[in-house]
């Protein structure tokens, strides 16, 4: 797209390191894609050792890619002129004891190359907009961990970006102040900013976010709108009582759910949908089964009905579900990787976002 | 630079959030407060202290025989000692008996100090035999009721100095006591206010900031600084500040000029305090002291870049404090080793004193060795050693003629100033393969020969000018035909049958008077009086003497059977007569150069004065000798620099046709009108003294620990930086001088101190570059 803000080309990242002689690997990033456009609130998913991080930092240059590319507004990841559209709140926001919230907003305005007056003017805006007027002259050693987060918003927030990179921005906070954030970062989205959101709270994500990658293992197993990404590449629930006669068996329906062959009537093709049959239980009380089977689409679901109408079963009740986004978010993770086969780690395995960052440090 | 400037100037925020800092503040507020109350009183020098005697042995001499001779009895000797206290009366009698007796130098000054406080022992006529100061003709000129005590008792005090010429040592008029809150401190300094400011700037405030600075806010400064990297790395940090629009290395080069805010705010404190404590207490206004802010500062950076390196790569404090010291004792060690190999290998080999004997050349070195150029070898052969390294001194040479070199061996050099026990002449002879044979015995506390040939020698010590007959001389030459008047062994049994006399023939002997074979050549009201300095003129027929600030010019009286020289001008300099100062003759024309006053050129003649010209600031001059075209003088600054003074024009002006920048010892042969210039430690260049070009050079080879200390030491030196020797760049800056000779009153011996400047300046920004080079790239390729 024309408008792409972020745009990540097949990136990899491979962090080298020795122990003892001998040479370790670790795969964070293998070979991720992924656009955000302007104006979108994109939020990056995925458990703790995902590489969310790593693709952060290969953003923001403060990592260097193995392979592939990514730009920021057109302009390499990392160079000079693309920070300088971006604001960031890190992780884990560490601001130096002797500052107050005033003092540190001026310091990060300077970092920015931000003058003075422009420093004052902005700074009394995002006091006021993160809640911390009136303790601006407070020195940070006084800070919760919430107002450390409101305040590492606030100077993300100073040099007004274009894009803004958070990372768990609501880490920390209570309830009342995880709304608060919420609205924030609505009120930037309304202005038009572009928000990439890196969280692991899928609560947050499903609220604010327009789409969304989930990652795992260094890879993008799924991006788009949420709602899309409930049914992507994955059957909806379906539930069914049916009515059964005597001399049908339990096996009669799961060879009709399971074993028949799928042929689109159209085209006489074998039909692109998959039925899975979860669970087949007879009710104790009736000549009653229940079945939870996930259909792909709307036609698989017709096509199913008229199986089971065909094969004599009475339909006493059909039931659909939409899948929640913790459903398909532990359903993606879980599935096993496409490069499953190759080990993450050379000498010693799976290894966690964290561990990489031990592992560098060491 | 916006970005940079910030990160600069949240160091200085941090650093003054400090605890560490404030107690650091504390710390200097505490010292300052303590120094605060040192003042100083001036006052004119009255009473004797023990180590105004610079030669003992010589006073008790003068002193026994003020008192046992009877032709003494109505000198100001003799009146002198007659007024002493009675107890030390009986051990001075009994010292002119013969007896050997201790008498204390604190009670010889104590006597004289009784003395002082009488004047009944004074006699005008007494003391016009002697040779008074102007400073004692202008007291005698006035009444007793016109002189306050304490000018009463400075004029007894010259009164003194008069009476017993040669065994004091060169005071200022005015003496420096220091106080403490108004109260005095128990003695005063014995050097007046010009001297205690050259001290205090050159010695005292340097050693002051170099432990201060160097040693102790380093440290501190180390400790408190070693977390600035690791917590930057703080992932919560650090990616705040990479995402910004920075420079990495720049980020990082302003980290680390920020770190260095913890010592600049603690440095300016203590400088600029003890700055306006010496300028408000001790009158000691010296911009220069500032200097110290930048230098420390940069000794601090030296530290630090390991530290900060070190916090990088492993992200830890306590390792970086680690690191850091162990490399500052790597340091201190290759400083030490550096120290010990000046000290006890290159400087010993410096060439103190050269002579061209014909084809040979002969030279002392510093460390005592008198050695000839073995040209087959092309090495230094050693013909005398000290018997311990460094333990005696060796006068100067002087070439007799192109087969005989004279010299003299002062067993225990500096220990023992006075050449106590026996102090022979020492000849070296082309027959016996320039072995030194000892030869007849010098008067007692000899600094000097010269030879006027086929006359006699001449023998400089603190008691005057003796000469001895040239035969008398050559009589102990090996060499038979050499000798007129008789065999080396009737020399021998000359010299040693004369040798116990009676009891005043010793006491003279022993205050470093005539002795059977140097006869006194001063005629009488010429004394020789430290500082002293004698230059001889070419044909060696006439001598100019320079004693505590006053010019003679003696002549050879034309009657040879007339030893006493004639003095056929005078003339007094201005100023302090304490000076010291270098002089050197050239045709008909003087140099006389002293301590922190311009070069004058005077008529050797009339000693009145030609011209004049300012020194360059290479520190005061060294030494000098005058060419043999009488219009030029070469002079040698304190530093090792050299250059010409030129006064073909009527007027002295600097001449840098024939320049040098390591100069150890510098000597004119005569015969042969070649300028030997000895330099870099014993090389020697043989210049031509019209055309100034070299005619040959020596450059021996190294060897042993020479040879260890070039191809070992002095690159270890140079990759390592020298911190210890930024010391002497503080030194320098804060003295203002590059160099400093000490100990110069008698001849050309003084000790010369040449501050390195630009070698640990360089060497310690040479291995900052390198570490902050180093720490900026792995910086700016890490992933963090």
């Amino acid at each position: 797209m024309p408008n792409a803000i972020v745009d990540v080309r097949d990136l990899r990242k491979v962090y080298r390191s020795w122990s003892w002689g001998r040479r370790r690997e670790v795969h964070a990033l293998r070979g991720v894609s992924l656009q955000a456009h302007a104006g979108e609130v994109f939020g990056l998913l995925g458990p703790n050792g995902a590489g969310k991080t790593t693709l952060i930092k290969t953003l923001l240059g403060v990592v260097r890619p193995s392979g592939g590319g990514a730009s920021l507004f057109g302009l390499p990841a990392g160079s000079t002129q693309a920070r300088q559209k971006v604001g960031y709140l890190p992780e884990s926001l560490r601001v130096d004891r002797h500052h107050t919230a005033r003092s540190a907003l001026r310091y990060y305005g300077r970092m920015s190359r931000m003058g003075p007056s422009e420093i004052n003017r902005r700074s009394d805006e995002l006091l006021e907009l993160v809640g911390l007027r009136g303790r601006d002259k407070e020195s940070v050693r006084r800070f919760s961990k919430g107002m450390y987060q409101r305040l590492g918003l606030a100077q993300a927030l100073m040099h007004d970006p274009s894009l803004l990179v958070l990372d768990e921005p609501t880490d920390g906070l209570d309830p009342v102040g995880r709304n608060e954030v919420r609205n924030v970062i609505q009120r930037l989205s309304d202005s038009g900013k572009t928000i990439f959101l890196n969280s692991h709270i899928l609560q947050e994500v499903e609220l604010v976010c327009t789409r969304v990658a989930i990652m795992a293992l260094g890879e993008i197993k799924a991006i788009g709108p949420i709602a899309e990404l409930a049914k992507s590449g994955q059957a909806s629930p379906v539930f069914l009582r049916i009515a059964h006669s005597e001399t049908q068996s339990i096996e009669s329906v799961r060879s009709v759910v399971a074993n028949h062959p799928v042929v689109d009537p159209a085209t006489s093709d074998p039909a692109d949908e998959s039925v899975e049959l979860v669970s087949v239980d007879q009710r104790p009380s009736a000549n009653e089964w229940t079945m939870n089977v996930g259909l792909s689409d709307q036609a698989a679901t017709d096509r199913l009905v008229d199986r089971l109408r065909a094969a004599n079963f009475s339909i006493l009740h059909l039931e659909t579900k939409q899948a929640s986004l913790e459903e398909t978010f532990m359903r993606l993770v879980n599935q096993p990787s496409a490069v499953e086969a190759e080990p993450i780690a050379t000498s010693s395995g799976h290894a966690t976002d964290s561990q990489v960052t031990d592992e560098i440090s060491a | 630079m916006r970005p940079y400037l910030a990160v600069i100037l949240d160091s200085f925020h941090a650093a003054l959030s400090s605890r560490v800092l404030w107690i650091a503040f504390i710390a200097i507020w505490i010292l300052l407060g303590a120094l605060a109350p040192i003042g100083y009183r001036e006052d004119l020098t009255t009473e004797f202290r023990r180590w105004d005697f610079d030669n003992g042995t010589q006073l008790k001499a003068m002193l026994a025989q003020g008192l046992a001779d009877p032709q003494q009895e109505s000198t100001a000797l003799g009146r002198v000692s007659a007024a002493l206290p009675e107890d030390l009366q009986r051990q001075l009698k009994r010292v002119a008996k013969g007896e050997e007796v201790r008498i204390r130098t604190n009670a010889l000054a104590d006597g004289l100090n009784e003395v002082m406080d009488r004047q009944d022992w004074h006699d005008d006529d007494a003391w016009k035999a002697t040779a008074r100061l102007r400073e004692l003709r202008d007291l005698d000129a006035k009444s007793d009721d016109e002189l306050s005590e304490v000018m009463k008792k400075r004029r007894s005090r010259l009164r003194i100095e008069a009476a017993l010429p040669g065994v004091f040592q060169a005071r200022a008029s005015r003496s420096i006591l220091l106080t403490y809150a108004g109260f005095d401190f128990p003695a005063p300094l014995p050097f007046g206010k010009e001297q205690f400011d050259m001290v205090t700037n050159q010695f005292v405030l340097p050693l002051l900031m170099n432990w201060l600075l160097g040693f102790a806010l380093i440290f501190l400064g180390i400790l408190v600084t070693a977390s600035i990297v690791p917590d930057m790395l703080q992932p919560g940090s650090l990616h705040l500040l990479l995402s910004k629009p920075v420079s990495r290395s720049l980020l990082l080069l302003s980290k680390f000029l920020g770190g260095c805010a913890f010592v600049f705010l603690c440095v300016c404190q203590l400088v600029v305090g003890l700055w306006l404590i010496a300028g408000l207490r001790l009158d000691i206004w010296n911009v220069r002291l500032l200097w110290c802010i930048p230098v420390a500062v940069f000794l601090f950076s030296v530290f630090y870049s390991v530290s900060f390196f070190a916090g990088l790569r492993w992200r830890t404090p306590i390792l970086a404090i680690g690191i850091t010291c162990m490399f500052g004792a790597f340091v201190l060690v290759v400083g030490a080793i550096g120290g010990y190999f000046d000290a006890f290998v290159s400087q010993p080999a410096a060439i103190r004193s050269m002579v061209l004997a014909g084809d040979e050349v002969l030279s002392t070195t510093r460390g005592g060795v008198v050695q000839r150029f073995d040209k087959t070898e092309n090495v230094w052969s050693p013909l005398s050693e000290p018997d311990q390294r460094q333990g005696d001194l060796v006068l100067p040479l002087t070439k007799l003629s192109d087969d005989t070199v004279a010299t003299a061996r002062i067993k225990g050099g500096r220990f023992n100033p006075y050449g106590s026990g026996s102090l022979d002449l020492q000849l070296l002879e082309r027959g016996t393969d320039w072995e030194p044979e000892p030869a007849m015995r010098l008067p007692i506390a000899t600094r000097r020969i010269f030879a006027v040939p086929g006359e006699s020698l001449i023998a400089m010590n603190t008691g005057g000018l003796m000469a001895a007959d040239w035969d008398s001389v050559l009589a102990w030459s090996s060499d038979e035909t050499k000798s007129t008047s008789g065999t080396k062994a009737k020399a021998k049994n000359d010299s040693e049958s004369a040798a116990p006399g009676n009891w005043l023939t010793e006491l003279i002997r022993k205050r470093g008077g005539a002795t059977s074979d140097f006869q006194s050549i001063l005629p009488a009201g010429v004394t020789i009086v430290q500082p002293v300095r004698v230059a001889v003129s070419d044909d060696a027929q006439w001598m100019i003497l320079y004693s505590l600030g006053r010019i003679t010019r003696l002549e050879k009286s034309r009657d040879a059977d007339q030893p006493i020289w004639l003095a056929t001008a005078k003339r007094e300099l201005d100023g302090e007569a304490s000076k010291g100062a270098v002089i050197a003759i050239s045709g008909s024309k003087l140099l006389v150069a002293r301590e922190e006053e311009s070069i004058k050129i005077l008529d050797a003649e009339s000693l009145r004065e030609l011209s004049g010209i300012e020194l360059s600031s290479d520190g005061s001059v060294h030494s000098a000798i005058g060419l043999a075209d009488g219009e030029r003088f070469m002079i040698v600054y304190s530093s090792g620099s050299s250059c010409l003074v030129s006064t073909a024009a009527g007027t002295a002006a600097l001449d840098y046709s024939l320049q040098y920048d390591d100069v150890e010892s510098v000597s004119l042969d005569r015969e042969t009108d070649e300028l030997m210039i000895a330099h870099d430690t014993d090389r020697i260049d043989f210049v031509d003294s019209q055309s100034f070009q070299v005619q040959r050079k020596i450059r021996p080879s190294l060897s042993g620990w020479r040879f260890v200390d070039r191809w070992v030491i002095t690159p270890l030196r140079t990759l390592t930086p020298q911190t210890g020797e930024l010391g002497q760049t503080v030194a320098a800056l804060v003295g203002g001088k590059s160099s400093v000779t000490i100990g110069q009153n008698s001849a050309d011996d003084g000790d010369r101190i040449r501050f390195k400047i630009l070698r640990p300046v360089l060497s310690c920004a040479g291995f900052v570059i390198v570490m902050l080079s180093i720490s900026c790239l792995y910086f700016a390729r890490r992933d963090f």
